[in-house]
């Protein structure tokens, strides 16, 4: 099991290689028509995207090694900052993205790396779930003593059995969503580990017309200067 | 001059596109150390750290052990995440993302220690 692991970690390192060049060689395209910008954007994103869930999976294998330290995150700062590096993707792919802060800005217990990863993991599943010029919301907003981060898509809604398993709180495997084709759950998975190492839950809703997923953690007493 | 290290061809190549300035590029340490004996002594350096035989520390330990190469500039070009370490001691200036960094990140640098 252990070797399995590790070989997930070799793989990815060996796949970061090529992805940080192609990501390098887009950059040095000819930029003289809007035709080529557009290509060289669409590169730049999808291969950055794939990185991150490459560096994604080599966190998974890090998590057990207990490395990701836990403190008060600023949770506007983090949304922000996750929504401002998609919004190219989002507007290439005809997305519009949404956020709604129903409280001050908190301060959560978490490592920001892995949260910044969770509210990716969940931008980027609405975004490929979502119709043509469908809305994306992602809302902040206090639940009792936790803060929880909310990403509301309007594609098919989520299946059952799924659903029942996000309801413990964590995944314990990648799961496909057959109602999502061409989904490996694997963003999902990423999101589910992560909210487990920062003792958070994830859970969704399912809605007529599409699905919510949310993060819930635990709200720092510390006050926040944001 | 500017030397990139780097031992995957394609990212030095990048990366030496990028300075828009004189470069040589190496796919190992042992190489670049060999032209700094033979008397090319670089204005910049772009270092790579995982690097086929001695890696990029080992490369940085040797260059701080002479007078006439302990103070060349070096930005380290990695996918490690190395923020947090300080490097200054062994001549370092800059850190570099390979994951998110960009041209005009190589250019800056290249503009200051290379005109």
């Amino acid at each position: 099991m252990i070797e399995e692991v590790d070989g997930i970690l070799l793989a990815a390192h060996e796949l970061k290689v090529p992805l940080a060049v192609i990501r390098q060689l887009a950059f040095a395209l000819d930029e003289s028509s809007t035709h080529n910008q557009q290509i060289r954007t669409k590169i730049v994103s999808v291969s950055e995207r794939a990185i991150r869930q490459v560096n994604d999976l080599a966190k998974i294998r890090r998590l057990e090694d207990g490395l990701f330290t836990m403190e008060p995150v600023a949770v506007r700062e983090v949304c922000d900052a996750v929504s401002y590096e998609l919004r190219q993707l989002f507007q290439y792919n005809s997305r519009d993205l949404h956020i709604k802060y129903k409280n001050k800005s908190k301060l959560v217990i978490a490592n920001r790396d892995l949260l910044c990863s969770i509210v990716y993991n969940f931008l980027i599943n609405a975004m490929h779930y979502s119709g043509d010029g469908a809305k994306t919301e992602m809302i902040v907003n206090e639940v009792w003593d936790k803060t929880r981060i909310t990403v509301r898509d309007y594609g098919p809604a989520l299946p059952m059995d799924i659903w029942r398993e996000i309801k413990k709180g964590w995944m314990d495997k990648p799961t496909s969503i057959a109602m999502r084709p061409g989904s490996s759950g694997l963003g999902l998975y990423i999101a589910s580990s992560f909210s487990r190492y920062m003792n958070a839950k994830i859970g969704a809703v399912r809605h007529k017309d599409g699905t919510s997923f949310y993060v819930e953690l635990i709200t720092s007493k510390q006050a926040s200067l944001f | 001059m500017i030397f990139v290290i780097d031992d995957d061809e394609l990212m030095a190549e990048c990366i030496a596109n990028a300075t828009q300035k004189d470069t040589m590029s190496f796919l190992n340490a042992i190489d670049a150390m060999s032209k700094i004996s033979e008397g090319v002594i670089p204005n910049l350096i772009f270092l790579d750290i995982l690097l086929d035989g001695p890696d990029g520390f080992t490369f940085l330990n040797e260059l701080v052990s002479y007078d006439d190469t302990a103070k060349i500039p070096v930005v380290i070009v990695t996918s490690l995440k190395l923020h947090n370490r300080s490097l200054s001691a062994y001549g370092v200036i800059g850190v570099l993302d390979k994951d998110t960094m960009r041209p005009e990140d190589v250019r800056r640098y290249a503009r200051q220690y290379a005109e």
